[in-house]
Formats: structure tokens, C-alpha cells, sequence
């Protein structure tokens, strides 16, 4: 029987970064195929070329049920037969089942082009019955679904018309955003596609699910495959041996006397993907946190800066209690946060340099009555020159800087409020290396000075490069410590994977 | 060449510059005549100060769309007041911007607390207002302000009626509120990205209501200028007054600093002005001259501004280099699934 998906020799180069080199994958008909590695190991650029949104390097070749394929076109993919599922889902969230399977798959219908509302009900009723799900009401707009629905939803519409033409179904971290109750209910649905027969590309950070679904696992590792097994053959420890690898760590991780005084203290802290942990960050010491997506390390930061709401807990600086979702509370208690997703919730687009960054407390400069531009440029100048931001200026756009400068100036913004603690979320995510190295200075920095500082990432290299201690957080909590020499990219890679939400 | 004379940012005082010597040379003996000044001056007030009440909530990323009716509101009150009771006119105003007061505290309650679309919130509240309006007088009240009450606003004051320089006040008072103090520049980080904002310790939720009860205090404000102006009260007067309003904001917003200020709105709610009076001095009867000039003005005068907007995100996806990386590779949300 012919492969569903054939890959030979894919690479993909980013201007001074391999994100794929001689990458084979080969997917055959009606298995389920488990693609893992950890975060900057390609797997995202390989489904990214496949789904036509990244163009190769020239010398690749593909094949879709013995049929060549070019990829990076999102055209041919879709003619190939390949349906995608991407982690956003990509579903309409105020249209109900109904339409968004029929923006897809396209409205039945009649006379004069009216839509025959009848027979996409019952379509959409059909589809969603065969994944197992045929109690919900599919007239509903998908958003009022519970995400395992909705996932679901997504599924049904990408396998939509199967059977004319249809190939490969790609799923990329389907469980990802998924609480855990809901990801078996996905689990049922999984394996009735693969009873029916359908051939599964399945991209996950979940060790436990490849060994649940897949009948093989493709691990990439550092832009290349490292190998292709029967899952069968395999165990869990084998599985995080091929993942991690063996590996020197360039820089390691300094000790901390741990006399100093702790500045911020968390206790029993609830909410989001967090479930009761507690911890402290003493005076001068870098913290970090690491967990895979979904564990609860991306919530961790947000509930003590109050950008998410607690359900339970308490976090002090100083002895002075940080109020519940309130973010005025945590900077006056002395918390200067920088958030991930710095588009979103870190710079204002339309503002000048100068003004983001002195957005954070503009008191300084309000002097008689009038905020003074003059002095607010002049404090500019001296942050430009104290991180070294590459700009034109300080009434430069903050977009017209790149990604690793405007990420400098939200370190100004934060630093310049002499913060008792620092929290940095993904603090060097997208940006190039030399950028990288000045902003981990500037958190050495810091931290010498005194800062408490505390560091959620999913880059282990930079836990290492930085931390006197790593908590690593699995299903919410806080499973294991690790400190000063022990700190290696390898031991928080194997402890992050090694337990999980449904063995524990 | 095209480039440095910046068309973006100034195309309303070249355009403002255009009218005056057009209508100069095509009517030299009416069109700039010192009567025309102050009329043109004066009759504008009302929108200039509606402009601002619509200019205030903008910049924290809200609209009021109530603007025309609160003007509504405060002028049949204090209208019904002159004509029904005894008390004093002056209380009569204090009550018609009390009105516009409660008006701005619900629209604000409205669009923070129960999370309506501030667009939607102030178009609920404005046929609120209707209803007030039409309850409290459906005919036309006139003749009841005196004199004296008039005068306050009325009266000429170096060469204009006071309520230009009113105006004037207001303007400094805002622009200075809103470029000079830290509010101001909270209020603008409040509309640039609410988010960041809200996370960089500012209380944009404070910041949103309190620019909707400016705003509507700001209207009604208006309606008191319209009752020096005029005095008369008539149900009709209000709704008219919002597109003059919003046009010359969104207007000013492409002018000057690339986002909504008060010079801008000024600058383009005079040219507009000019163009209006000299086009009713050419086509005396043609009504729909003045809509049709105002409605194309607009969409010339913002789709320039995007144009440009266009121009630069164009240029700025070419060069391969870390904003293209960005861009495509390694943003921070697919890094995170990676």
C-alpha cells in the first residue's frame, strides 16, 4: 500500500538559522504517525512547509500517495488530500458547527443558490455522530462548545468528505490548550478515525499520548530527524532519550548562597493551568520555571502579575500582599513584569519609543503641571544607550524596531522602576542571538543588584544560562527543584516529560 | 518632492491654503471678507466643541455616539426650565449638563461593567436621550432665554462672540490634558493597546468611563453654546451635529501626530468650513453641495493618510532580515508550540 505522505530531504533555512536539515518523514496509509521533539526542533516548520505557509530550501521532494507533491503550496497540499487541524483550531467562533464545516466543505445547494440548510445539518449531524459526539447541538455557535467540542468541531470539518479524496489528516497539538478531562474525551475520538482507517500526522508535546495513539514516532531534535520507530518497541525513558539526546551544556548555571532574604512569595497558588503551587525567590537570586505547553508554566507569571485571575492564594513581596488580578496592586508591591507575546500585551503599536517606555511610570516627568518631553527624552537617550537599543531615536515608532530592540525597551520599561522583583515570561522568545546574550546580561544584572528575578520559559538553554534554581512544573505543579550544578538542559528536558497529567 | 511637502500629516491646511485662494480668486468680493471670517468663525463653534466631546473618548479607544443628543438633552432642559419655572437660567444650564452628566455615567457603566461595545452603548444611549428629549418638550420652545443670559456667550469679545474663545479654552484644556499630562498619555496607551496598558499598571476601565461622562458633559456643553447662540429648542437640533463631529476628528487624526488630537480636528473642521462657504457662496441653492463636500473631503483626506500607512507596510515586509523572521518564523505564539 502506497505511503499517504512521503518526505525526502526536506530543509528550511531562516536567515542565520537551519530550522530543518535533510528531514525524512514517511507517514504510510492508515497509521497513526507521532511527530515529537522539543521546542525549536522543527516540528512547527515541518508542518508549517507542509501546509504551504514556509517555502523550502530548494532539493527537497514529496510524495502524497505515490504522487509527487510540492511543498510549500498550500494549493497542492489540498489537493493532495492533506486536512489540516492547527492549534488555533482556525474555527469561526460565532458560526455553529453547521457553517463552519460548510465554509469548508461548501453549502449544499438548490434551486437558485439557496443553501439547503436541511441537508448541512444532517451532514454536520453525520460528521460529528462518527467521531462520537452526535449529542451536540450543532446548531450552537462553536465558541459556547467546551474546547474537546471544539477541537472536534475542527476535526470533523478537515475530514469533512473523506472518502472523495482525502489523504492525511495533520494534527498539530491537538491537546495543547486542552484540560485534562476533555483530552481523553479527544483520545475516543482519535481512535475512531483511526478505526475508520484514517492516516494521522500527529504533532505533540505528550510522550504519554504518542505511546496511547500512534503506531510510529518521527523525533526531531535540533533541525534534524534523529529517528523513526515502531512505538511499540519503545519506553517512556527510551522515548525522552532520543528527544533530549546527550548534551553539553555551553554555559552552566552559577550557585546561589541562599542566605539572602526571600522577596516574593507565593503561596498555594491556583488558577488557569495552575493547580496549588507554591514557591520563593530570594533577594538577588534568578528563579526559573520550566514545564511543557499546557502545563501551567505559561499561567504561573500571569497570576502573580495579575494578567489572569486567581482562584485561590497568596502572593507577598516584602511582606505586602499583591492583590488578585489587579496589575496596579502587583507594581506598587514592587513586581515589574514582561510579559510573553509582546505584540499583544507589551507594546502600544502606536506610540513612540519614548513613550512606551515611560509608560510605566511617567511621575518623574510631570513637573509643575505639565509632563516634560525634554526630560522624558532624555531618560530615553540614557536607557537607549544603557541596553544598547538599536533605534533611530526616541520618537522612533516602537514597531519600526526589530523584535530583540523592542524587547529592550520593554526591559527598560520594567527596570526603570527599580523593581524589588523582575518577572520575565519567554524574555528572548523570537529574537536573534545577539540580542539574546545582551538581554541575559542585563538579567544577570539585575539580579546582582538585588532583584528578585523569576523566569518562565520554554528555552532551557536560557534556564540554564541563567538560573541559580529551575522549578519544573507538570499538570500544575510544581514536581521537582532543581539547583545551582545540577541545572542542565538535559535533566529539566527529562523531568518536564517525565511525569503527566493522566499517568500521575 | 511630493514626500517632503508631506502630504500625510498637513493635506488639511494645504487643502484649508487651496480653498482661500480658489474661492478668492472665483468670488473676490464675498468670499474673504472679515464678515465671512467671523462667520465662518462663529457658526462652526458648536461642531468644533462637539469634536471635542467626540475626540476625548476616542483617544482611549472608545466612541460616543450620544454626542448629538446629550446637546439635545441639555438644551430642551434648560429651554423647559427658562419657560416653566421661576429659578434662575444659570440653574437651568447646571441642570441640562446634570442630564448629560447622568447620561455619561450610565453610557460609561454601560460599556465597563456589562461590556458593551462603547459604539453600541452610545447608540443605545443616544435614542435613550430621544426619548428624553421628546418627553420633556416636543414642540419647539423659543423666546424664553433673556437677553442677559445670552450675553454670557453672546457677546463680543475682541471682535467675535465670546463662545469662539469658549471654544478655545476647551481646546487648550484638552490638548493640554491629553499631550502634557500623564492622563492624557494613559488615555492614549488605554486606545493603542488596551492590554498593555491595562498590564503596565494603567486603570483603563477608570480611563473609559471617565472620558465617556467628559464626553458627554463636553456635548452638553455644546447644547449651552447652541442656547447663547440661537436659543431656541426644537427636537430636531442634535443628531445633525454628530457627522460635522466625527468627520473632523477622524480627519484631524491623519493630521499632525498620526493619531486623534486637537489641533488636527481644529485645523480640518475649519478647512472643511472654508470649503463649505465658499462652495455655498458658487452654488447658492444646491443643498446637497455641502454633504457631498464634506462626505468625499473625508474619505480623500483618510484614505491619503492610509495610503501612506500602506506605502510603509509594504516597504517594510521586503528586506529579508530578522522583521521577516519574525514575521514568518519565530513569532512568539507559534515559538510557544513549537
Amino acid at each position: 500500500m502506497a505511503d499517504a505522505l512521503r518526505i525526502e530531504h526536506l530543509s528550511k533555512t531562516f536567515p542565520g538559522q537551519s530550522a530543518l536539515v535533510d528531514v525524512d518523514l514517511d507517514v504510510a496509509a492508515g497509521e497513526v504517525h507521532a511527530l515529537v521533539g522539543q521546542n525549536g526542533s522543527g516540528k512547527s516548520t515541518l508542518i508549517k512547509v507542509l501546509a504551504g505557509y514556509h517555502q523550502p530550501d530548494p532539493g527537497g521532494s514529496a510524495w502524497a500517495n505515490d504522487e509527487p507533491l510540492t511543498l510549500g503550496d498550500g494549493d497542492a497540499a489540498a489537493a493532495a488530500g492533506i486536512r489540516f487541524v492547527h492549534q488555533d483550531l482556525g474555527l469561526i467562533g460565532n458560526l455553529s458547527t453547521v457553517e463552519n464545516i460548510a465554509l469548508t466543505a461548501g453549502y449544499t445547494t438548490g434551486v437558485g443558490g439557496h443553501i439547503r440548510w436541511r441537508d448541512d445539518v444532517r451532514r454536520a449531524r453525520e460528521a460529528m455522530d462518527a467521531l462520537g459526539l452526535g449529542s451536540i447541538d450543532v446548531k450552537k455557535p462553536v465558541d459556547s462548545l467546551p474546547p474537546s467540542q471544539k477541537t472536534a468541531v475542527a476535526i470533523a470539518r478537515a475530514i469533512s468528505g473523506w472518502e472523495e479524496g482525502a489523504n492525511l489528516l495533520v494534527l498539530d497539538e491537538p491537546t495543547a490548550t486542552l484540560p485534562g478531562a476533555d483530552v481523553e474525551r479527544l483520545f475516543e475520538v482519535i481512535h475512531r478515525l483511526k478505526e475508520r482507517g484514517v492516516s494521522i500526522l500527529y504533532v505533540s508535546h505528550h510522550l504519554d499520548e504518542v505511546f496511547e495513539l500512534a503506531d510510529r514516532v518521527t523525533v526531531l531534535r535540533d533541525a534534524h530527524k534523529i529517528a523513526t520507530v515502531p512505538v511499540a518497541g519503545l519506553d517512556h525513558g527510551g522515548l525522552v532519550e532520543l528527544i533530549v539526546g546527550h548534551r553539553i551544556d555551553a554555559a552552566t548555571a552559577s550557585v546561589f548562597g541562599s542566605d539572602a532574604s526571600s522577596v516574593l512569595r507565593v503561596r498555594n497558588l491556583h488558577g488557569g493551568n495552575v493547580h496549588g503551587i507554591d514557591l520563593d525567590v530570594h533577594e538577588g537570586e534568578i528563579v526559573g520555571l520550566a514545564g511543557i505547553t499546557g502545563s501551567g508554566r505559561e499561567h504561573v507569571l500571569e497570576l502573580i502579575a495579575g494578567q489572569l485571575p486567581r482562584d485561590e492564594g497568596d502572593v507577598v513581596v516584602d511582606g505586602r500582599v499583591v492583590k488578585n488580578y489587579n496589575p496596579r496592586s502587583a507594581i506598587d508591591a514592587g513586581i515589574a513584569f514582561v510579559p510573553a507575546d509582546r505584540k499583544v500585551r507589551g507594546t502600544v503599536g502606536p506610540m513612540s519609543v519614548r513613550e512606551n517606555l515611560t509608560l510605566s511610570d511617567l511621575t518623574p516627568h510631570f513637573v509643575a503641571g505639565r509632563l516634560r518631553h525634554k526630560r522624558e527624552r532624555d531618560e530615553t537617550h540614557s536607557w537607549i544607550h544603557k541596553l544598547s537599543i538599536k533605534t533611530p531615536g526616541p520618537e522612533a515608532a516602537i514597531g519600526a524596531l526589530s523584535g530583540g530592540n523592542q524587547q529592550k525597551v520593554m526591559f527598560g520599561k520594567a527596570l526603570r522602576l527599580a523593581p524589588k522583583v523582575l518577572l520575565l515570561a519567554e524574555p528572548t522568545q523570537g529574537i536573534d542571538i545577539g540580542a539574546k546574550d545582551q538581554i541575559h546580561s542585563l538579567v544577570d544584572q539585575a539580579a546582582q543588584e538585588g532583584v528578585a528575578t523569576f523566569v518562565a520559559t520554554t528555552d532551557t538553554d536560557e534556564l540554564v544560562r541563567l538560573c541559580h534554581r529551575v522549578l519544573v512544573i507538570v499538570d500544575g505543579q510544581i514536581v521537582a527543584e532543581i539547583s545551582g550544578g545540577d541545572i542542565s538542559a538535559e535533566k529539566i528536558e527529562h523531568t518536564q516529560l517525565q511525569t503527566s497529567r493522566r499517568s500521575a | 518632492m511630493i514626500n517632503r511637502l508631506r502630504l500625510d500629516k498637513y493635506s488639511a491646511l494645504y487643502l484649508w491654503a487651496f480653498f482661500m485662494v480658489l474661492f478668492t480668486i472665483l468670488r473676490p468680493d464675498t468670499f474673504l471678507t472679515t464678515t465671512s471670517f467671523k462667520l465662518v468663525t462663529q457658526e462652526n463653534v458648536i461642531n468644533g466643541v462637539l469634536a471635542l466631546a467626540f475626540l476625548i473618548p476616542l483617544a482611549t479607544g472608545t466612541y460616543d455616539l450620544s454626542i448629538g443628543l446629550n446637546m439635545s438633552a441639555c438644551l430642551v432642559v434648560i429651554n423647559w426650565i427658562a419657560k416653566n419655572t421661576d429659578l434662575p437660567q444659570g440653574v437651568g444650564l447646571l441642570l441640562g449638563l446634570g442630564v448629560c452628566l447622568l447620561a455619561g455615567t450610565i453610557s460609561g457603566f454601560v460599556v465597563v461593567k456589562l461590556k458593551v461595545d462603547s459604539f453600541i452603548a452610545t447608540l443605545g444611549m443616544s435614542q435613550i436621550l430621544t426619548a428624553f428629549v421628546l418627553f420633556v418638550s416636543p414642540q419647539t420652545i423659543s423666546g424664553e432665554l433673556s437677553d442677559a443670559y445670552k450675553n454670557v456667550g453672546a457677546a463680543q469679545f475682541f471682535g467675535l462672540q465670546r463662545f469662539v474663545w469658549y471654544l478655545l479654552i476647551l481646546a487648550i484644556i484638552v490638548w493640554y490634558v491629553l499631550e502634557h499630562t500623564p492622563l492624557g498619555r494613559q488615555m492614549f496607551a488605554t486606545g493603542g493597546n488596551p492590554e498593555a496598558a491595562r498590564l503596565t499598571g494603567i486603570r483603563t476601565d477608570r480611563l473609559r468611563w471617565g472620558s465617556l461622562i467628559a464626553s458627554a458633559l463636553v456635548a452638553g456643553f455644546a447644547g449651552v453654546v447652541y442656547s447663547w447662540k440661537v436659543g431656541t429648542y426644537g427636537q430636531s437640533i442634535g443628531p445633525g451635529y454628530l457627522f460635522p463631529a466625527v468627520a473632523a476628528v477622524f480627519f484631524g487624526a491623519s493630521q499632525l501626530k498620526g493619531r486623534p488630537n486637537v489641533w488636527g480636528a481644529m485645523i480640518a473642521l475649519y478647512a472643511l468650513a472654508w470649503g463649505v462657504k465658499g462652495l455655498n457662496l458658487i452654488y447658492t441653492t444646491q443643498q446637497w453641495i455641502r454633504p457631498l463636500f464634506e462626505g468625499v473631503s473625508l474619505l480623500a483626506a483618510v484614505a491619503l493618510a492610509s495610503r501612506n500607512q500602506i506605502i510603509k507596510i509594504r516597504k517594510r515586509k521586503t528586506p529579508i532580515g530578522q522583521a521577516v523572521l519574525e514575521d514568518l518564523g519565530v513569532s512568539p505564539k507559534e515559538a510557544a508550540g513549537a
